[in-house]
């Protein structure tokens, strides 16, 4: 069997905390184990390797928004996942940009927070409907250039519809409604500021056939990608 | 409240008063400068009647000019149909001077470059460049023609340096002016904008307050209830009102000063009746939304109204903004198929039934 992600929550009300923890506590599988817990980033800071494979952040700490510290958490080697009450699209870009692997609004934590760890744990994409939105919702010039059916089925997502009835609605299969999905969150991956963890998003995505090397060219050459990949494989990540 | 002055209407009405400052300036140069020289040299001429009838020629191209350029900026063809008609005259006029003293008596190329400066005025710089450097290679040619002396080329060069420099300064002038104009059209629209946006805001905050006011009638009694022990948390009843009350109070937060716009205050109302009656609605948005005319609007809530009637317990509601319109998605535990109402008014709708959930869409096209 394989060995549980291990997950830090950082969190500054210790009743959401707790209400993390039950949630993590209650998968059937019991992939997640919950390692540490703080209301803030000290703790994380002072370590020299990575304490856990996912940080849960919570995107205001004591009052102060701190998508600026997610850089410093992905070069210390944390993949994060941003849980968090503020859904402002604006908000929810920055903190993929900043090298989120993914962001989960407060509402959605009981549906998709073991999801979306699992996934980070992996470096594949998990598209939360709050973060859909904010795809879809994203006029920024440097955004990337989304396919018809990627943005369709973005849409039926956000619209509150299950993969499954996205699948008939558009007459594809579930998974090909995944992969879709998935290629639009790859692209994201492939804009704005360089991150490691953009680039392991990237590479993975690449290895599992869900983007085509040639289909990110226009805003990160392949070949950085290929040179970051070999770090993939070494300890700490 | 004063109409709205869409940004290129207003500085469309600066451009409007350059146009007609340069066609003051292209007419004034053409009758006083231009005609006062051919009536002073009148004499100088071999054909005082040629050159009239080239002034009359270049006067009626200015004319031709300068309704085109009143009229918008005018295309290539008949820009340059004048343009082209300019540059003839001129050059024609310039051949019939007498040998040696053709740039002494020249009236025309002076009244041929401003021509050009009238109806390329609004066009690419660089049609203007071209037109000036052949009106000047013209010239040229006919005193090359008529044999060319070295103190002859001194006044060529001199004429094209006054005259030409004139026309390319007046037309960057114009250009410069333009784009000033604009920066000044859009600032005061973004002030305006801001207004509105300030009004939209406080329309918001006071709906916002009104919804507070309800919730001490609603969510404050079941907390107290829960607190004292009155309400079980195990009880189905109490559960449903709980979750509707959550549903109330994220409504409640994530209605922002981003989501002006009637129709989804529309959506809120709707969802508010649906909440009296237990069922838990969320209502989120992506994108700037457009404004929905109130016939389609109609159409949109009365769908809203048939499926919240129809959900047994949680209903979303979604706006995005799609290519040329905006879709209106609902998905909710209705159990069965839900009659909506035709479509019509520029509105599309579709719905789908997935294991006792139905998600329908509205969607509203521009065109």
């Amino acid at each position: 069997m394989e060995q549980p992600v291990t997950v830090a929550i950082i969190e500054d009300h210790p009743v959401v905390a707790e209400g993390v923890a039950s949630w993590i506590r209650s998968d059937p599988g019991q992939r997640v184990r919950l390692v540490q817990t703080a209301g803030d980033l000290t703790g994380l800071r002072a370590v020299s390797r990575p304490s856990a494979d996912v940080v849960i952040l919570d995107l205001e700490l004591s009052g102060e928004l701190v998508t600026a510290q997610i850089p410093g958490l992905v070069a210390a080697g944390y993949r994060v996942v941003a849980f968090s009450g503020h859904s402002d699209p604006a908000i929810v870009m920055e903190t993929l940009d900043n090298g989120a692997h993914a962001y989960v609004s407060k509402e959605e934590g009981r549906d998709y927070l073991v999801k979306a760890v699992l996934a980070a744990a992996a470096d594949r994409p998990y598209v939360t409907r709050s973060q859909a939105r904010a795809m879809l919702a994203d006029q920024r010039p440097a955004r990337p250039a989304l396919s018809e059916q990627e943005r369709q089925a973005l849409l039926l997502w956000f619209q509150g519809m299950s993969k499954a009835s996205v699948g008939r609605r558009m007459s594809i299969s579930e998974n090909t409604v995944r992969q879709y999905i998935s290629r639009a969150r790859a692209k994201y991956a492939a804009t704005g500021r360089t991150a490691p963890s953009k680039d392991a998003l990237l590479a993975r995505a690449i290895e599992d056939g869900v983007i085509k090397p040639g289909e990110i060219v226009p805003y990160k050459s392949f070949a950085r990608v290929a040179a970051d990949r070999p770090s993939l494989d070494a300890p700490g990540r | 409240m004063t109409a709205v002055q869409p940004t290129a209407m207003m500085s469309g009405r600066y451009q409007r008063a350059f146009t007609i400052a340069v066609i003051f300036l292209v007419a004034g140069w053409h009758l006083a400068g231009a005609g006062g020289q051919l009536l002073r040299d009148r004499s100088a001429y071999g054909s005082f009647a040629f050159q009239g009838a080239m002034w009359l020629v270049m006067a009626l191209a200015i004319t031709a000019g300068s309704v085109l350029i009143l009229r918008g900026a005018p295309g290539w063809r008949p820009a340059w149909a004048v343009a082209v008609i300019a540059l003839a005259a001129s050059t024609a006029a310039a051949a019939a001077s007498p040998a040696g003293q053709m740039l002494a008596v020249n009236w025309a190329w002076g009244s041929a470059g401003w021509t050009g400066v009238l109806v390329l005025l609004r066009r690419r710089f660089a049609e203007l460049a071209w037109f000036l450097a052949a009106e000047a290679l013209a010239t040229l040619g006919v005193q090359v023609w008529d044999g060319l002396h070295r103190t002859d080329l001194a006044g060529f060069l001199a004429v094209l340096a006054w005259s030409t420099g004139a026309q390319v300064a007046v037309a960057a002038g114009v250009r410069a002016l333009d784009v000033a104009a604009g920066q000044a059209a859009a600032a005061a629209q973004s002030e305006h904008a801001a207004r509105e946006r300030a009004a939209t805001a406080e329309t918001i905050r006071a709906a916002r307050h009104a919804r507070w006011l309800a919730l001490q009638e609603s969510a404050v009694p079941l907390v107290a209830e829960l607190a004292a022990g009155t309400a079980d948390p195990g009880h189905a009843q109490v559960r449903v009102r709980c979750a509707v009350q959550a549903a109330r109070l994220r409504r409640l937060l994530a209605e922002g000063d981003e989501v002006p716009g009637s129709l989804v205050h529309e959506l809120y109302a709707s969802a508010d009746v649906a909440e009296r009656r237990g069922v838990a609605v969320e209502i989120e948005t992506a994108g700037p939304l457009p404004q929905v005319p109130a016939p389609a609007r109609r159409v949109i809530t009365d769908a809203a109204i048939a499926i919240l009637t129809a959900a047994h317990s949680q209903a979303r509601i979604t706006l995005a903004a799609v290519a040329a319109g905006i879709a209106v998605s609902f998905v909710a535990d209705t159990g069965a198929v839900v009659r909506l109402p035709a479509a019509g008014e520029g509105v599309a709708i579709e719905q789908q039934q997935d294991d006792g959930m139905l998600w329908a869409e509205a969607r509203w096209n521009s065109r």
